[in-house]
């Protein structure tokens, strides 16, 4: 066989070979083989720092969540996206272990945020606190009336933080996960006692 | 060759054309299919199956009954059964009725291609009227997925059976004017093993091409029918294409169908790996499969009938060979598939929790969100869910809207994401089905070579 019909015999599968691999080699190269569900963050792990002090109460709520879901996940060896699942979907009985581990992880997010110094002075959220607070409207004023230095003194914030997830019932809270109006009146319920009993060590320690 | 009016072998090969697209016709009516007749996934898996095997199994001893009877009548009355039975599925009121349909609809087929055969044969000669069998039959099974597309979202699923009636009652007077060949031979040859086989594994592979990349575009990437048949066009267009683009290269037919499965089997690896759920991504692969399936399958079907008799039990042997193919690679795909769509759902819905939780939304709407996205889910297990349902009625405040809805493209890419990769191993499984094409290929040539 010459070699110009060999070349000839050749070219066509050589020419396919080609064909694939720049096929392949742009798809490749432009993120195929990669393109799937996007991998979960390691709850160990610190997550990127959110720019600034969250500057309303649920963002305080929810970035408080985040961060003590990262700290129970990382407790009990899971993601944080599965400790979620899990709890949406078995909430009628949690176990002694997961709510141990959400109240450690709430108390640590607690502290990293104060850390990190993105905890807000109790002053820059006493509004919002009272506008959803059931006191009466002399009550109300009153306190609007105090300086934002006395408040945030009264009130540390992560004191005031620590003592609601002490005193937070961790159990009913996640039985009602589904339910929206029932999770804020336990959360306003262990805001309300924590602040009561802050305000008391306070004039305690002052006495 | 016998003088033929001009309509006849036209419509004789659009009948061949007809028969072999039904094999796919339907992939992109399936949704369709299985709401509006109240269907299971494994019902509508059989309205694919039953068409196939049936043709499968019922090809080769058509072509000897055809063998043995005179080739007009055997044709016309094949394609009378298959215009009576495309009538019974577009008329068909339950999944039981319309898969008993897709039946009988094979068996006419049957008939109607291996008489089809030796009247396009009788009309035209042994090489071309050869030839016009083997292109129909490519551009039918090619072009499949796209007509049945464009006609469900266009009219109705039901109108991809309609359309073939006219066309089939047309052939029948075709097939019945033409006079068969007059000398029948007695010589009786085995069937060519290497060309079937590598039909059949090549078969298998393209089932990948032909009916699951039509389901990642519409159940995957929520692409519409049409938009889905616009984009599997590249298939038949690449095929039409190949013929004329390796013409002036002078390659042997067996070099030819070896570069060909290399083009399948990469094309079904390059479906594998898109980059993103962009349309765009899948149209190099399918150009690679078109070509490959033009410079195969008709090579392929003109070495199992080169010089074997009587022709229309080898080529009954070829579309027997083709459709136990594409009932193997059913088989063995779509529990490769069903099962990797399961696994992907825990990684999915891990994916969807993390942009739930941290979408820049209230949290009373991240509750609303999280119910309505459980309750979708619930709805649509064991398949890949539609998630925009979800939300639709979310009482989202107007400043939280654009926060809703990046959170609904994000999700939507999450779930596009987790298909596309529960498709995955079923291409590259086809890929390599398409590989193994190449040792029945290359056993042929070193037998030659001892030979």
């Amino acid at each position: 066989m010459s070699a110009a019909a060999r070349l000839r015999l050749f070219a066509l599968p050589i020419g396919a070979l080609v064909l694939v691999a720049v096929v392949l080699l742009v798809q490749v190269a432009n993120g195929g083989g990669r393109f799937g569900p996007t991998a979960l963050a390691d709850p160990c792990a610190a997550r990127p720092a959110q720019s600034g002090a969250p500057t309303t109460l649920d963002a305080l709520g929810q970035r408080l969540v985040l961060l003590g879901l990262d700290g129970a996940a990382c407790r009990l060896g899971t993601s944080r996206e599965a400790l979620t699942l899990d709890l949406a979907q078995d909430h009628s009985d949690p176990s002694d272990a997961q709510v141990a581990a959400l109240r450690a992880g709430l108390l640590d997010a607690i502290d990293d945020m104060k850390r990190d110094g993105t905890l807000p002075p109790a002053a820059d959220l006493v509004d919002q606190a009272l506008d959803a607070s059931d006191l009466n409207a002399f009550a109300k004023l009153a306190i609007r009336a105090l300086p934002d230095s006395v408040i945030n003194q009264a009130l540390p914030t992560d004191e005031v933080l620590r003592q609601a997830v002490e005193d937070l019932d961790v159990r009913a809270l996640l039985t009602h996960l589904d339910d929206g109006d029932q999770l804020s009146t336990l959360v306003t319920q262990a805001v309300t006692k924590a602040v009561q009993e802050t305000l008391t060590a306070r004039l305690h320690s002052l006495g | 060759m016998v003088p033929v009016r001009r309509f006849q072998v036209p419509l004789l090969a659009l009948t061949v054309g007809f028969v072999l697209a039904d094999s796919a016709i339907v992939t992109l009516a399936l949704p369709a299919i299985m709401q509006r007749l109240d269907g299971t996934v494994p019902q509508v898996a059989w309205v694919l199956i039953s068409f196939n095997l049936v043709l499968a199994v019922c090809a080769v001893p058509a072509a000897w009954v055809c063998d043995r009877l005179d080739q007009r009548v055997c044709c016309a009355v094949g394609i009378s059964v298959f215009a009576l039975a495309s009538a019974a599925c577009a008329l068909a009121g339950s999944m039981e009725v319309l898969i008993g349909a897709r039946s009988v609809q094979a068996l006419g087929g049957a008939f109607a291609l291996v008489g089809a055969l030796e009247l396009l044969v009788s009309a035209r000669g042994e090489r071309r009227g050869v030839g016009w069998w083997i292109a129909a039959g490519v551009v039918g099974t090619a072009a499949g997925p796209v007509l049945g597309g464009l006609l469900t979202q266009a009219i109705s699923w039901q109108s991809i059976f309609v359309v073939q009636v006219p066309v089939a009652a047309l052939a029948v007077p075709a097939a019945l004017g033409i006079p068969p060949l007059r000398a029948k031979s007695t010589e009786r040859h085995r069937p060519a093993l290497a060309p079937n086989l590598a039909l059949a594994l090549l078969s298998a592979a393209l089932t990948a091409a032909l009916f699951l990349l039509v389901l990642l575009l519409v159940e995957g990437w929520r692409r519409s029918p049409a938009t889905a048949a616009l984009a599997v066009s590249v298939i038949p267009v690449a095929a039409a294409a190949a013929r004329p683009l390796v013409r002036g290269v002078g390659a042997t037919p067996r070099v030819e169908a070896i570069a060909g499965t290399v083009l399948i089997a990469g094309g079904l690896v390059g479906l594998a790996l898109p980059p993103s759920a962009h349309l765009a991504w899948t149209l190099a692969p399918q150009a690679l499969v078109g070509l490959g399936l033009g410079m195969t399958v008709d090579r392929l079907t003109a070495a199992a009938l080169r010089d074997r008799l009587p022709r229309a039990v080898h080529g009954g042997w070829t579309i027997a060979a083709r459709h136990l193919g594409v009932v193997a690679g059913l088989l063995v795909l779509t529990p490769v598939f069903t099962h990797s769509l399961q696994s992907a759902q825990g990684p999915a819905q891990d994916a969807i929790v993390a942009l739930v939780l941290d979408a820049p939304l209230p949290a009373s709407d991240k509750v609303a969100v999280a119910q309505a996205l459980a309750d979708r889910l619930s709805a649509e297990t064991d398949q890949v869910p539609d998630l925009r349902p979800a939300f639709r009625s979310l009482p989202i405040a107007p400043a939280d809207r654009a926060a809703a809805d990046d959170l609904e493209r994000a999700l939507n890419d999450q779930v596009q994401r987790a298909a596309t990769r529960a498709f995955r191993d079923s291409f590259l499984i086809a890929g390599g089905l398409a590989l193994l094409a190449l040792l029945p290929l290359s056993v042929r040539v070193s037998r030659r070579r001892a030979s």
